[in-house]
């Protein structure tokens, strides 16, 4: 049985109103974590003015340029966030067993998974880096035209699928080792990192989080097209290219470990 | 014997901790990737800034407070928010109110198993690598002495805020948000995130007015000055065993109010 696109689309509808009402439920839980997320913003906001503070610049990038990084990796971190937190739990639903019970559905298996919760959190998320870009933006004088704004858009969309890749690769290695939760927190460890441009490391461990750990795509190659638009290089032009493959290949690891998943026999 | 029980408590942490060695690998794999990123990150910044020394503090100053500030983060961090949140959430707190030790006293010692294996795997390896990189910037002398006390002391304060923040779960059934809440505001004020000495005033002044500071800054302050006036060290030591004091009589009256309020659904 094929299903298109807009079967799914209507299919995560229904599943993300059912979401939200059983979350809308527990309205205290609600409200403390939004207050929490808009906290953890205004922390990373406040040590980033307070490093501005004492230092001039960083690498040569100055606190516009920086803040409209920051915003970029923001924007771009809000779909894992929001769509992929199930990946959390994979963990616990896989030693308990309970994983099994998505493996019966006539839908696609990872595409059910994730849909089950949608977190509204991350929005708040989204609304700061929006913020902190449109503010950069009139601050660095930067020319506001329909091909740059089509040009963000098409970046940060891209720049979010490899935060998302690494997530799911991370969240996957469950259907092998028992505790995953160290590996992804290392990995949601990157996402700080991904602040700063990537020109401030040494040659060699450029290189290392540009290929190995690609925490550079999540927002300095895609950014520069926006922010540096004379000396864009040829690896910014391909970050989107990157980020579907990297997309795709951690889809196919996390289907492939779900797939040999047997049960726990209970 | 009292002493015995708490020692089989540490014994049944360390061996149940000993059980995740890949997640004490992939710890030291993230302290370390900390390290290389916040080398780099503070070597251009102090480039850029063209002095050797800005608020009072060198580069390899800066460097050594960080990264040690995450090891000791990592080291600290029990998750005891989580697991009183959990523990109420499922009702499992009744059974361990009816434990023959204080809830309060049961947890720390079920957890100090894993301050153990966390030193050696995680703490002491990274320590050793930052004074490798500095080359020499941490001096090994009595300093290290008032570095383990004032550690100590911020083990014991950090777990009050933490038990008290947990019991705040009693009340609101929220956890995560709780918890990050938490997290947000210690790591922040106690330094962990920038070095105090970068705050401005009069931030500055308040942050070292709290309690918070007592937990990174007092100890890693100690760490740093190679040669500790007599009277400085006290001053410092003698704010942390204050908020000892007040943070643990605060925690334990919290707690005692709060749970007389306990509703545990079924059963």
């Amino acid at each position: 049985m094929k299903h298109t696109l807009g079967f799914y689309l209507r299919l995560y509808g229904m599943i993300l109103a059912q979401d939200l009402k059983s979350k809308m439920s527990y309205r205290a839980d609600f409200i403390i974590s939004t207050v929490g997320m808009i906290a953890t913003n205004v922390a990373g906001f406040v040590s980033f003015w307070i490093l501005f503070r004492n230092f001039p610049s960083i690498g040569g990038w100055g606190y516009y340029e920086i803040l409209f990084l920051y915003g970029f990796s923001l924007v771009s971190l809000t779909p894992v966030q929001c769509l992929f937190d199930n990946n959390w739990s994979l963990r616990q639903y896989v030693y308990s067993g309970d994983f099994i019970k998505y493996c019966f559905r006539p839908v696609n298996l990872f595409f059910y998974y994730q849909s089950e919760v949608f977190d509204i959190k991350g929005l708040g998320q989204l609304a700061f880096g929006i913020a902190m870009i449109v503010y950069a933006w009139g601050k660095l004088g930067l020319a506001v035209t329909v091909l740059a704004v089509v040009k963000l858009l098409v970046f940060l969309l891209t720049a979010s699928l490899v935060m998302i890749a690494l997530q799911n690769a991370a969240a996957a290695t469950c259907f092998w080792i028992q505790n995953s939760f160290y590996v992804l927190d290392f990995v949601t460890r990157f996402k700080d990192y991904a602040r700063y441009p990537v020109t401030i490391f040494s040659p060699v461990f450029r290189f290392v989080f540009t290929f190995l750990m690609p925490i550079a795509f999540i927002a300095y190659y895609p950014s520069l097209v926006i922010l540096r638009p004379d000396e864009v290089p040829l690896l910014s032009w391909l970050s989107p290219v990157i980020g579907v493959v990297f997309f795709f290949l951690s889809y196919r690891f996390w289907m492939y470990g779900a797939m040999k998943y047997s049960g726990t026999g209970s | 014997m009292n002493l015995k029980r708490y020692v089989t408590l540490t014994r049944a942490g360390i061996m149940e901790s000993l059980q995740f060695r890949l997640s004490a690998f992939i710890m030291v794999l993230g302290n370390l990737l900390y390290l290389i990123v916040t080398f780099f990150l503070w070597k251009s910044i102090y480039a850029a800034a063209g002095t050797e020394t800005v608020s009072g503090m060198t580069f390899n100053d800066t460097l050594i407070y960080l990264v040690l500030a995450t090891a000791l983060f990592g080291f600290m961090d029990m998750y005891i928010v989580w697991e009183i949140g959990r523990s109420i959430q499922s009702g499992q707190i009744v059974l361990e109110l009816l434990r023959p030790m204080q809830y309060r006293k049961y947890l720390f010692w079920a957890y100090s198993g894993s301050f153990v294996t966390q030193f050696f795997f995680t703490f002491l390896p990274t320590f050793l690598i930052v004074a490798a990189v500095t080359h020499g910037a941490i001096r090994f002398g009595v300093n290290l002495l008032f570095f383990v006390i004032s550690v100590v002391l911020a083990v014991s304060i950090n777990y009050s805020i933490d038990f008290l923040v947990g019991t705040i779960c009693l009340y609101t059934e929220s956890i995560w948000g709780i918890n990050i809440m938490k997290q947000v505001i210690v790591l922040l004020l106690s330094g962990a995130t920038i070095p105090l000495a970068f705050f401005p005033e009069p931030l500055h002044s308040v942050a070292l007015c709290l309690p918070f500071q007592s937990i990174y800054n007092a100890p890693l302050t100690l760490l740093l000055d190679g040669e500790p006036q007599m009277q400085n060290v006290l001053q410092i030591l003698g704010t942390q065993a204050v908020w000892v004091v007040v943070m643990g009589l605060a925690s334990m009256a919290f707690w005692k109010v709060s749970i007389r309020k306990i509703t545990v659904n079924g059963g």
